[in-house]
């Protein structure tokens, strides 16, 4: 079923950052600044209470301001990103007054183009887009085919671990990653699994719903 | 390295502390030390704000003041400043009429400016954006969304910083930035590198008797790398990328900045200004307005960029008018 208030999702969110930052800044450490943990982690308990100050509100306005709470707490290029797929994927559901399949297909195409267009990177460069981009075309495929959110948000979250597991095989091309390159063969993306467990949660929050 | 640090990770921050010591026209926002504003803003006039990262003073913040800019956000060395101190400094600077971002062309300080102009359009702060991208060297015609920001960025913030003076709108404040930003053009040779304090040794080494023609202002790669040629020659090497770009001749009127990396001395670019103002000379064209000394450095590197800016009726009013920062002080003849 559709949800109408995001808050159980933020809260979901903001536990499984927080669960899995020992986990992200082990993965990060090995070829980045091991930042990424502890800025997801702050960026998302930050927008869990942005959503929760903010009261009963439209799906948009919650992700809305999730997203500008995200930036502000997690000066990161990650916390950042994450922030700007916020804030453009609440654009795309403007006037929704629930967030079905339709409405999650819409999100996170928004989010992922946003994300592309705010870090300049692209497909197989080994970032996040990596994960966000299977996310984004299996929940598309899943609202044409008319499937609830939730066996499509499962598909998701497959079609996301596809994703992060092909980010094994290719090189970095973006942020502190780069500079190691080849050394960041053979590891999953960091910010591809960042993106792995916001798609988890999303799956969680919906399938708790029903 | 030889440097006056306490500890290398306070280099920024200490440096901070001193300024606003020293000159009490400018202050923090947000209990950010990072966050520069001017101390007296001007209720009804467009803000202009500026950032990037820190070790090039008096890039960015030094700008900062009467007749130029209003604010900016300042990032750890190399490195951009977060987007909400971004925001926070355009909060600041909103005095009812909207605000101007003006920086360099550089990925970081983009995505951090975009996202901070994001933010304040959700608080009603109308925002534009002008990049710096003065760099002749950093990539071909055609392409020069590609090219680095470097010290020819003065020119935007003088010519845009007057506009914004004059009380003009945000839109013709930001048309008056993007038309100096089209205008200007800079040629930068290095001579020896710059060390980053928190790392402690030079990222790459120039030879004694070499120079690196188009080298960045953080060290990135130039077009060329030869024998140090003299002074004149040099000369003729950067301004002839310039002329082949934009040609000058009878009736043209240019303003030139000849500026200094960090450990090049003011008799240096005297000298190197001397051929510069030949070479117009020879090609009948103007210098109207010459500034010398540094303006963007890049710590201890020895070189020096030569940038010109085309001037038209409307530019040379607002490049020559007086302006008064703490690092930048002129006053109109």
């Amino acid at each position: 079923m559709s949800l109408h208030d995001l808050r159980p999702l933020f809260e979901r969110l903001a536990r499984a950052f927080e669960e899995k930052r020992d986990e992200l800044i082990a993965l990060d450490g090995k070829v980045g600044d091991s930042d990424l943990g502890i800025t997801m982690a702050k960026g998302f308990a930050a927008a869990r209470d942005a959503v929760s100050a903010l009261g009963a509100a439209s799906p948009a306005a919650q992700a809305k301001h999730a997203g500008a709470a995200i930036a502000k707490a997690a000066p990161s290029t990650m916390g950042t990103l994450m922030g700007t797929g916020f804030l453009r994927g609440s654009k795309a559901i403007e006037t929704a007054e629930s967030v079905g399949t339709a409405e999650l297909a819409a999100f996170f195409a928004a989010f992922r183009d946003g994300i592309a267009q705010r870090g300049r990177a692209k497909l197989g460069d080994k970032t996040v887009l990596d994960v966000l981009d299977p996310i984004a075309a299996a929940l598309e495929a899943e609202a044409a085919r008319g499937t609830a959110p939730e066996p499509a948000l499962a598909h998701a979250v497959e079609a996301a671990r596809d994703g992060l597991e092909k980010t094994r095989d290719l090189v970095a091309q973006h942020g502190k990653a780069a500079a190691f390159q080849e050394k960041s063969r053979g590891l999953p993306d960091a910010g591809g699994t960042a993106a792995l467990i916001l798609a988890e949660a999303f799956h969680a929050a919906f399938a708790e719903a029903g | 390295m030889k440097k006056f640090l306490n500890r290398p990770e306070d280099f920024v921050d200490e440096m901070l502390e001193g300024i606003y010591r020293a000159h009490p026209q400018v202050t923090k926002t947000a209990d950010d030390l990072r966050c520069y504003v001017t101390a007296h803003p001007r209720p009804g006039k467009v803000g202009i704000v500026t950032g990037g990262g820190s070790g090039h003073l008096p890039l960015f913040l030094g700008y900062v003041g009467e007749n130029m800019l209003d604010g900016a956000a300042v990032g750890g060395v190399f490195q951009s400043p977060s987007s909400d101190q971004i925001l926070e400094v355009t909060k600041y600077v909103e005095q009812g009429a909207g605000v101007l971002y003006i920086y360099g062309n550089y990925t970081g300080d983009i995505m951090n400016f975009d996202m901070a102009g994001e933010l304040a359009e959700m608080e009603d702060i109308a925002v534009r954006t002008v990049i710096g991208n003065d760099d002749v060297a950093s990539s071909i015609v055609g392409e020069e969304h590609k090219r680095r920001g470097v010290a020819g960025i003065f020119f935007l913030y003088k010519a845009a910083g007057a506009a914004a003076a004059q009380m003009m709108p945000l839109d013709e404040v930001a048309r008056i930035a993007e038309k100096a930003r089209a205008n200007t053009r800079t040629m930068g040779v290095a001579l020896s590198p710059c060390i980053v304090p928190e790392v402690g040794k030079p990222g790459f080494e120039i030879g004694a008797d070499e120079m690196e023609i188009g080298m960045g202002i953080h060290g990135e790669p130039g077009i060329s790398r030869s024998k140090l040629a003299p002074a004149d020659a040099v000369v003729d090497q950067m301004l002839d990328r310039i002329f082949a770009e934009e040609s000058f001749g009878a009736g043209d009127a240019v303003a030139v900045l000849v500026n200094g990396l960090g450990a090049t001395p003011l008799e240096e670019l005297y000298i190197l200004f001397r051929r510069v103002s030949q070479r117009f000379e020879e090609a009948g064209a103007a210098v109207r307005n010459v500034w010398l000394g540094e303006f963007a450095t890049s710590m201890e590197m020895a070189g020096a960029s030569i940038s010109v800016l085309r001037l038209d009726a409307e530019l040379e009013p607002l490049i020559a008018a007086s302006a008064d920062t703490p690092f930048f002080k002129h006053v109109a003849r």
